[in-house]
């Protein structure tokens, strides 16, 4: 567990690192939390408030691996595509414009997350093309566990947050892969952690 | 006029492939690909709520409430075994949309699950009152059994309306 930890660890810090040059200001992290989540009680992690959620395929040497997910609620949003843009009013629409700016945000972050987690375990592991959603955060999670490869009762999420107290902005980095992909994981992990 | 005071009680949360039966409001948040199914017996002023996420149990027996092929049958036995009569029954439903088309492995999930809960429900010989399914956008469904079996529908960025 304590090597899976640090694989939530090494990806989560490598996409706050590259959110901090983005927004060239500083970005912090939680302690990167991995939960096991009974689909009953998705709800008690995941709300229905309105969310832009940047999701991406995990694929390489896993075809179907499961998913990474940019998680940021819709007033963060604005904060983060107002800096980006250089634009000031927080209540305003979002724009495609501003659609178009989350999912590079989305991009950039995902791929440095899998590129950190990659390289520890040894196998090749790319995001998929973008899909963006900004609707209910649940929905969109419920969505995803649904179209898993493999039938689950529960679901692994690797969540950290990431916040950047200049622009006001709050944001999560999720990965929810699927049960293959854990056990990979795992064999890859304890022969990291093997003795020579 | 309806009584409010239904409304006031905190409403039984019901998770994704779980249900509940009685009088109390019942509420299913943040409904994508997943089924929000009421059903009201006029009658005797109770139901049952269930969250579908799938349509097809395969076989599969622990979670009954999370594929429409066996989350329907147990709705119904259920509200038989209370004495409710299939012919004062009201049944709706929401949810089943389809939010991320790109990751289309497994093609349309929601539209499956929910011409799944009306074959099933057309097997029964019941007929839907009421549906609001499909689409690119999430629902939260609320279901008031006190109130005529009044149900509700609220997406990201509306007001809650009555279907």
């Amino acid at each position: 567990m304590d090597a899976m930890q640090e694989l939530g660890n090494i990806g989560a810090a490598h996409a706050a690192t590259t959110l901090s040059q983005l927004l060239s200001s500083t970005v912090e992290m939680s302690v990167p939390k991995i939960m096991t989540v009974d689909i009953a009680q998705l709800a008690d992690h995941i709300g229905d408030e309105s969310a832009a959620l940047v999701v991406f395929e995990l694929q390489g040497e896993i075809p179907h691996g499961g998913y990474i997910i940019f998680y940021i609620s819709r007033k963060s949003a604005v904060h983060l595509t107002n800096t980006m843009l250089g634009l000031t009013d927080p209540d305003r629409p979002l724009s495609e414009m501003d659609e178009s700016a989350l999912i590079e945000v989305g991009n950039i972050m995902a791929s440095a997350f899998l590129d950190a987690a990659a390289e520890l375990l040894g196998f090749v592991m790319i995001p998929s093309p973008p899909a963006l959603t900004i609707d209910m955060a649940h929905a969109a999670m419920q969505s995803l566990i649904a179209q898993m490869q493999e039938e689950i009762n529960e679901v692994m999420l690797f969540s950290t947050e990431l916040f950047c107290e200049e622009h006001k902005i709050d944001s999560d980095i999720i990965m929810m892969p699927e049960t293959s992909t854990l056990k990979m994981f795992v064999e890859r992990l304890d022969n990291l952690m093997k003795p020579i | 006029m309806s009584e409010p005071i239904s409304h006031n009680k905190m409403p039984v949360m019901i998770g994704i492939g779980e249900y509940h039966v009685g009088s109390v409001p019942m509420m299913a948040i943040g409904l994508g690909s997943c089924i929000g199914l009421a059903i009201y017996d006029r009658d005797r002023r109770i139901g049952a709520m269930v969250h579908i996420m799938l349509p097809e149990s395969s076989g599969r027996t622990d979670r009954p409430g999370k594929y429409a092929d066996t989350a329907v049958p147990l709705l119904l036995n259920t509200l038989s075994n209370m004495g409710c009569h299939k012919s004062s029954l009201v049944v709706k439903m929401a949810g089943g949309a389809c939010m991320f088309e790109y990751f289309g492995n497994n093609l349309n999930i929601g539209e499956r699950n929910a011409e799944k809960v009306r074959a099933v429900l057309a097997e029964n010989q019941i007929r839907i009152s009421a549906e609001e399914v499909g689409g690119k956008s999430g629902r939260t469904v609320a279901f008031y059994p006190e109130d005529d079996g009044k149900v509700t529908v609220r997406s990201a960025d509306g007001a809650a309306h009555e279907i």
